[in-house]
């Protein structure tokens, strides 16, 4: 049981004043910003990000982990109480956290989805605790050809958790990785696709990327509805699920966070697929299916424990193999880097202090959101009330104040803004854009592990299928791809919106 | 674009996907674009790749997939082009330039009024005096949290007349 005395050496450093108030605080803005329409977690930890600039290491990643948690929690907020997701797997929770709200019940629902991710989010930590020093040992026989077979195994994924067309995912990611080359060749540091200018020279920073694709887009796509959103005026209820609804939601929990647990773990990004898979389950499990979509407060319990879980244990590659599995992670990795750290299998043993300080704050970041965004609802169902034609200019101001603040150089607002037209462009011939920053999140190192392979096997791409490691990772990316292809799994895939 | 307007008129039209049509030709385009800006670096080789070669053949990946969508579009029946609104946009990407150009010029106290206000009338619902007021208030609002409260490098005004910088 060394992993739990190395948890609660976390705690310690984790519940010193300084990083309490810390994580308070992330917490609090995690969720003002993470509650506006449209805005979930990517763009919300990327507008707040550069506040923890100034702090030490520990305290930086402290307050992120509020950040984070907040900002999902915020999330599940919007699409509870207004059913607009801010993200693809918040889609699962305005599905019945919606109607529950509509019949009145929008406390028990809010209530519940707080206590199922607190209760998912402290089993999950100490999965990563458990977890975290075997991977790490299993990252020390990873070499370059390793580890770019797994990233491929993720973009594989990626594609296969796509909506939409398979074909169009594949060219989200083609260009992700383009737009990650943008910048300077770590080897040799000649400049590329610059265009000779200078605010361009250090490549397109993971946070532009996350407030112009998924912040600013998202504004014009909302201002094309006008002021149809409107928090319901129906009481929100008592915040307290009752004794019934507590127990029929127990089981939904665990199986849930069970199944985030093992979700969040895959490269790739598995953690999407974790509300889904939990509400798909609750529904076949369930003694009576045609409850859900009608308020089942299973179908708001499971996938948000699914959600938390998986939000938590997708550290796990990025504290073990050093590999981002998602945008929110990456935006983690240019956290660390600032502070000078660079994620990996190292960390814990250089930097333990760091390592189980931030593993045990995660699980005070779930504290926190029930300690304090259980009472203080009532604050963001009024943020809500605020039109939206009034809202949207908060979004951009906060998107101007969070781009600046990271290089104090204009010219990233106006990168900004030209991803947001992408972005919207994007959503204008029905390509998804999560394959794409999935695709940029892994270029960089994709390509220096691809060149440092063919180093090593003197230019031979025969060393992918003679490494069995790497060759077992390729093999599971095509099975992927072929699996993604075939229509059968995909309409049944999709089946889970249709009703 | 005559050839994507034939759409209704009974006839059937060359093009069966305007989206796929319109997407994978800009595709085609934007790729070879950087496939030409790549033109000056070595690609090196597979043993020591150059700074070239990853996205030169991503580049090229992403032109494929583009003349594909353009085959396509001409085989398969998919969705019309969609209607861009373009008021939101404008004043949003106006906002966003107007703040880019003003925070360090005058800074945060000018800029951020500039920018919401003229965003605020990307919404057709827009209230001027109703904006007006909001624009102020979280002006004061984002001064106090991200300069007092979390000090943020955000320059409030400068006024070099005066010799005004904070």
């Amino acid at each position: 049981m060394d992993f739990l005395q190395n948890l609660a050496h976390g705690v310690v450093v984790a519940v010193s004043p300084i990083n309490v108030l810390l994580c308070f605080a992330g917490c609090m803005l995690g969720t003002l910003i993470g509650v506006l329409p449209g805005i979930g977690p990517i763009a919300t930890i990327a507008i707040l990000l550069p506040m923890t600039f100034g702090l030490d290491p520990t305290a930086a990643l402290i307050m992120l982990a509020g950040i984070y948690y907040g900002a999902q929690y915020g999330g599940s907020t919007a699409s509870i109480l207004l059913n607009i997701p801010g993200e693809s797997s918040a889609v699962v929770t305005a599905l019945d956290g919606h109607e529950m709200a509509r019949q009145g019940r929008a406390g028990a629902a809010l209530g519940i989805s707080a206590i199922g991710s607190f209760i998912a989010g402290s089993i999950a930590t100490v999965v990563i605790a458990a977890l975290a020093s075997p991977l790490a040992s299993l990252a020390l026989v990873f070499g370059p050809a390793e580890y770019f077979a797994l990233m491929l195994t993720g973009l594989a994924f990626a594609v296969l958790l796509a909506r939409g067309s398979v074909f169009k995912a594949i060219i989200m990611i083609l260009i992700g990785v383009l737009l990650s080359t943008v910048g300077p060749d770590l080897t040799t540091g000649q400049l590329r696709l610059t265009f000779g200018a200078v605010w361009l020279a250090d490549g397109i920073e993971i946070a532009l990327l996350g407030m112009g694709l998924f912040g600013i887009a998202e504004v014009f796509r909302s201002l094309e509805h006008g002021e149809a959103r409107q928090v319901k005026k129906t009481q929100i209820g008592t915040l307290l699920p009752s004794r019934e609804e507590l127990r029929a939601s127990v089981k939904p929990i665990l199986r849930g966070t069970l199944l985030g647990s093992i979700l969040g773990i895959l490269p790739g990004n598995g953690a999407v697929l974790a509300p889904y898979a939990s509400y798909t389950l609750e529904k076949k499990l369930a003694r009576q299916p045609g409850r859900f979509g009608r308020g089942a407060i299973e179908g708001v319990a499971g996938p948000e424990s699914a959600n938390n879980a998986g939000a938590q244990t997708s550290f796990i590659p990025l504290l073990t193999l050093g590999i981002p599995p998602n945008a929110v992670m990456a935006l983690m990795v240019g956290a660390m880097t600032i502070h000078g750290i660079v994620p990996g299998p190292q960390i814990m043993t250089k930097m333990p202090d760091l390592f189980w300080g931030l593993i045990a704050s995660m699980w005070m970041g779930n504290l926190m959101l029930l300690v304090i965004n259980l009472p203080m609802v009532g604050l963001w169902v009024k943020l809500l009330n605020v039109p939206y034609r009034l809202m949207f200019v908060g979004i951009v101001i906060f998107c101007c104040i969070g781009v600046y603040s990271i290089n104090s150089e204009p010219a990233d607002i106006l990168i900004m803004a030209a991803l947001a037209v992408f972005g919207y462009a994007l959503s204008k011939f029905n390509f998804e854009p999560a394959p794409l920053t999935l695709g940029f999140v892994l270029g960089r190192m994709m390509e220096e592990n691809l060149r440092q392979a063919l180093m090593i096997s003197r230019g031979s791409f025969l060393t992918f299928v003679e490494r069995p490691v790497a060759a077992f990772f390729i093999l599971l990316a095509i099975v992927m791809l072929v699996v993604g292809i075939l229509p059968s799994i995909r309409r049944g895939r999709d089946e889970v919106f249709v009703d | 674009m005559s050839l994507l307007n034939k759409g209704g008129e009974g006839l059937r039209p060359a093009i069966r996907s305007p989206q796929n049509f319109v997407a994978g030709a800009f595709l085609v385009l934007a790729a070879a674009f950087v496939v030409f800006m790549l033109s000056g670096l070595p690609q090196g080789t597979l043993r020591a790749m150059g700074p070239a070669m990853v996205p030169r053949w991503t580049a090229i990946g992403i032109g494929l997939g583009g003349a594909v969508l353009v085959v396509l579009s001409f085989l398969k029946e998919g969705e019309a082009l969609e209607r861009w609104q373009l008021r939101g946009p404008f004043f949003v990407l106006a906002s966003l330039i107007l703040f880019a150009v003003t925070i360090r010029s005058v800074g945060f106290l000018v800029a951020a009024p500039l920018a919401m206000f003229t965003a605020g009338f990307g919404s057709r619902e827009v209230r001027p005096i109703e904006l007006a007021i909001f624009t102020v208030a979280m002006t004061v609002f984002c001064a106090v949290v991200f300069r007092v409260v979390l000090n943020q490098p955000l320059p409030m005004l400068i006024l070099p007349a005066l010799s005004i910088q904070f």
